[in-house]
């Protein structure tokens, strides 16, 4: 379960926008808000992948100027891949001609 | 699957984490950090992706690394990270690493696994039949700005003192060598005067060419978070062909046809001499006025030479995007600011013309005083990691050597080869040859054997299927080392598997002057090696084959040293205590003790390690806060232009033109292409295209097409569209919206598959002083091809 901490920031006058957008989203969890256009949150995905396109989700909110990291954890991830298990490989990686390389 | 309580430790700790950035209390206690670090050490080292040198701690958790966090007392990111950097850990255990040798003799036959000593004995020999045949002409090293500055410097070592080849170059020549060649003729020295220490003092940004909020998105945060706890007092100009994330946080936004902002720039320049907005006394005690090759000129003749360039002008030739008031508002905002920091990146660099961009942009500085004080400079942004440590200041380029000396100037030949002991006249007085030309020199099968380290050209270089060609050719032996198999692993005859960040020490040197070290946290996977290791041990194989004790001289002092510290650190002390000493890029004092003992690193200049461990020099040539310039002061003013290069002591305001890019729109040909990255993704994503969830975001290049040019021609959203030039073809799904100027498409360039690799099409035309190429700008037919098509994201 990869676990980030971040500061999601945007115009003050904007904030209550990104506050509703990011109270839609099951995965974020929002810890404060601040009058100069900071909310820290929690994310929390299933999978690096997931985290990862949340993230982009809500860099690409019109009212967010800025999504920036400061902690991230996934150990259960690296724990899985130090055991053998493969990499989540959603298009799988080929050559034009269809081999694998 | 992680424990319930454990999993809220983490949570707790990573809410803390965050809202301490920001000053904010939250009611969870202390306690939470400590229980969710438990088992996990954390490992301090600079972030491996862009130019910012943001610092992190790589978590590490029973061997395995398994997290990340910003180091909060870094003068760079402030403990912030973004998107790429939150991901490359995946990259040290992914299951595509390369581990072992591997070698092929013809490039059409498999590869095989070979022995460490079986790979080295190859490289030597295949080098020294080379060398045999043509002397130093016949060999060469391609590097990058993402290898260590002791990688950089140990290369271009044994080339030039032991090869006697100054055919040493490096991917920054693609990006910053513009930037080079503008700091060096506009101000005597290159990299920045200030730092990013300016940007909480800056009354009005000036971003040009940088889509600043994806491509260096840490710094962006500080310049916005600037913006907006000022949202009055502060202004943000944006000048850029497309719409971009940076735009959101402009005042203005001024968007004109690729190609013509050298026309803006001066019409800029224009006003300020016309509204008389110039600091009259700064010009005097400090700038003098220079036309055609250096000639000297005059600030009448400047005023005379900018009459043309009227606003209104200027509007009319960018294309009628804006309106002249606006050039007026931006040169007063400019001008009349208490401080003003200018950024720019590949949109001035990667231009034929891209050495007068950088001088325009130097020229408004100087007319304005808007330079020395702080919150005022001229801060060109670096793309990779270590283009400025590595490349810029440890001679990784064809025409300087370590400590930014000319190889041209047989002084500095001489103290180098002193400081190497090896014999005066061992290193060659020509420059080698700049990339494009030894590109060229491949396909002309000049070059015998060419070593390429850390970076891929058969996709990066412009026009690439043309030099494709060259690295196809059986007569010509190539050494990769890499991490990953890439498009130019596969020209390859030996494939060397390299360490990768945290497993090997050395020092990235950053945008700002700063050099900040990384040591080693875990072991590498199999049998990777770190590359110092590697030219020790090829080297010392050469001086055998060619019977040369003068290579077995460039590397005695790193004999024996265990590779993942000592070697690394004997390399270092030997680059910077005898080749920075006393030089304008001086970093004596910043050992590796010293280095360790730092949340950051040392700006250079830095003669001593009491200087050092204060972090170094903000401001160059202010007596007081250089000890250069007070130390090389000639007269009683505050400010000390020493830069070698020019030899008045004065900052130069150039006289230049605009001028076309080398192919514009016409009849056949009649859209702008230009390209760029995007936040995700790296480069050739050799590296972030490997990492699933980067590559889930955006699996392959689009082209973003203007809204009033998709509907002129027929292309909605996902359309698959064919953009051809002269030189090739692409087929890329669309990206409809506002962001390029109309008349312009952009695309990303970091897919590999070949329907997509936009380097196909991209001209190999280059700057005449810098021999960067222009990137950014050629011509284009666009037309759809077809509705949305199901697409595989390619990977090598």
């Amino acid at each position: 379960m990869p676990i980030s901490g971040v500061v999601i920031t945007s115009r003050p006058t904007d904030k209550a926008e990104v506050l509703r957008a990011l109270a839609a989203i099951a995965e974020v969890e929002v810890f404060g808000d601040d009058a100069q256009g900071n909310v820290v949150a929690v994310l929390e995905t299933v999978s690096s992948e997931e985290m990862e396109k949340l993230i982009d989700r809500i860099s690409k909110n019109p009212f967010v100027l800025h999504v920036g990291l400061t902690y991230l954890n996934t150990e259960d991830e690296a724990e899985r891949m130090a055991r053998g298990e493969p990499l989540a490989r959603p298009f799988g990686f080929r050559r034009p001609t269809g081999e694998e390389p | 699957m992680m424990a319930q309580t454990r999993r809220e430790f983490i949570r707790k700790a990573a809410a803390l984490s965050a809202a301490s950035y920001v000053g904010m209390n939250l009611p969870l206690g202390p306690i939470n950090l400590v229980l969710a670090d438990d088992g996990v050490t954390w490992h301090r080292g600079s972030c491996r992706l862009c130019g910012v040198g943001c610092r992190v701690e790589l978590g590490v958790k029973d061997g395995v690394p398994m997290g990340l966090r910003g180091v909060t007392e870094s003068r760079t990111n402030f403990g912030y990270l973004c998107m790429k950097g939150m991901h490359f850990w995946k990259c040290m255990r992914h299951p595509d690493r390369l581990v072992k040798p591997l070698y092929r003799a013809r490039k059409t036959d498999k590869f095989k696994e070979v022995s460490w000593d079986e790979a080295l004995d190859i490289a030597a020999t295949r080098f020294a039949e080379a060398h045999k045949a043509g002397g130093g002409a016949a060999v060469a090293y391609y590097g990058s700005g993402q290898a260590l500055t002791e990688e950089t410097y140990l290369f271009q070592k044994v080339m030039r003192g032991g090869l006697q080849s100054n055919n040493v170059e490096g991917n920054p020549r693609l990006c910053m060598a513009s930037a080079v060649g503008g700091y060096m003729s506009s101000f005597g020295a290159d990299e920045p005067i200030g730092g990013y220490a300016d940007l909480e003092k800056a009354h009005c940004f000036f971003i040009v060419g940088s889509n600043t909020a994806e491509a260096h998105p840490v710094l962006f945060r500080r310049i916005m978070r600037r913006k907006l706890d000022n949202p009055d007092t502060v202004k943000v100009i944006n000048v850029d062909p497309r719409v971009s994330q940076t735009s959101r946080i402009a005042d203005m936004h001024l968007q004109f046809k690729p190609g013509t902002d050298l026309s803006l720039l001066n019409a800029m320049a224009h006003v300020i001499i016309a509204e008389k907005l110039y600091d009259a006394e700064f010009l005097k005690n400090y700038a003098t006025f220079r036309k055609g090759k250096g000639e000297a000129a005059t600030f009448v003749e400047l005023q005379a030479h900018l009459a043309k360039y009227t606003p209104e002008e200027a509007a009319r030739t960018c294309g009628g995007t804006f309106k002249p008031e606006d050039i007026r508002t931006a040169a007063r905002w400019f001008a009349g600011s208490k401080g003003t920091v200018s950024l720019w990146t590949m949109g001035l660099n990667q231009r034929k013309q891209g050495v007068w961009a950088n001088n325009m942009m130097h020229n408004l500085h100087i007319l304005t005083g808007q330079l020395m004080k702080d919150g005022a400079d001229s801060l060109s942004l670096t793309g990779q990691p270590n283009a400025c440590g590595g490349v810029r200041e440890g001679g990784g380029l064809c025409h300087i050597l370590p400590g930014h000396r000319p190889i041209e100037a047989e002084p500095m030949r001489r103290q180098v080869e002193a400081a190497w002991g090896i014999p005066a006249g061992r290193i060659p007085a020509e420059p080698g040859l700049h990339t494009m030309a030894m590109f060229s020199a491949l396909n002309e099968g000049k070059i015998k054997a060419i070593w390429i380290n850390c970076t891929s050209p058969a996709q990066s270089l412009p026009n690439c299927t043309l030099y494709n060609k060259g690295l196809d050719r059986e007569d010509v032996f190539i050494v990769c080392t890499d991490i990953f198999p890439t498009l130019t692993t596969e020209k390859a005859n030996l494939v060397l598997p390299a360490s990768f960040h945290f497993e090997k020490t050395g020092v990235y040197g950053c945008t700002e002057r700063r050099s900040q070290l990384t040591k080693k946290a875990i072991d590498s996977p199999g049998e990777a090696r770190p590359e110092v290791w590697m030219i020790r041990e090829w080297a010392a194989r050469l001086a055998k084959k060619l019977n040369d004790p003068v290579i077995a001289q460039c590397i005695k002092p790193f004999v024996g040293l265990e590779e993942g510290y000592a070697l690394p650190q004997a390399i270092w002390d030997e680059y910077s205590r005898k080749l920075t000493a006393g030089r304008d890029s001086d970093l004596s004092g910043a050992t590796y003790a010293v280095l360790e003992q730092m949340a950051d690193g040392v700006q250079w200049p830095a003669p001593t390690a009491e200087y050092a461990l204060t972090g170094g020099t903000v401001k160059k040539f202010v007596k007081g806060r250089d000890p250069l310039a007070t130390k090389l002061s000639k007269n009683d003013l505050p400010y000390q232009f020493y830069g070698a290069a020019h030899e008045d002591r004065t900052l130069w305001v150039w006289l230049r033109d605009q001028a076309n890019p080398e192919e514009i729109p016409d009849a056949e040909y009649p859209f702008y292409l230009s390209t760029g990255r995007i936040i995700d993704h790296w480069h050739t994503m050799s590296m972030t295209g490997r990492v699933p969830e980067l590559l889930r975001a955006n699996p392959y290049a689009f082209v973003e097409v203007n809204p009033r040019d998709a509907a002129r021609l027929g292309i909605k959203p996902g359309d698959m569209v064919e953009v051809r030039s002269r030189r090739g073809v692409n087929l890329l799904p669309a990206k409809v919206y506002e962001g390029p100027v109309e008349g312009m498409v952009f695309v990303y360039w970091h897919d590999q598959h070949p329907d997509r690799m936009i380097n196909k099409l991209t001209k190999d035309a280059f700057d005449p002083g810098s021999k960067e190429p222009e990137f950014k700008i050629c011509a284009v037919q666009v037309k759809r091809a077809s509705g949305p098509q199901p697409l595989q994201p390619f990977i090598v």
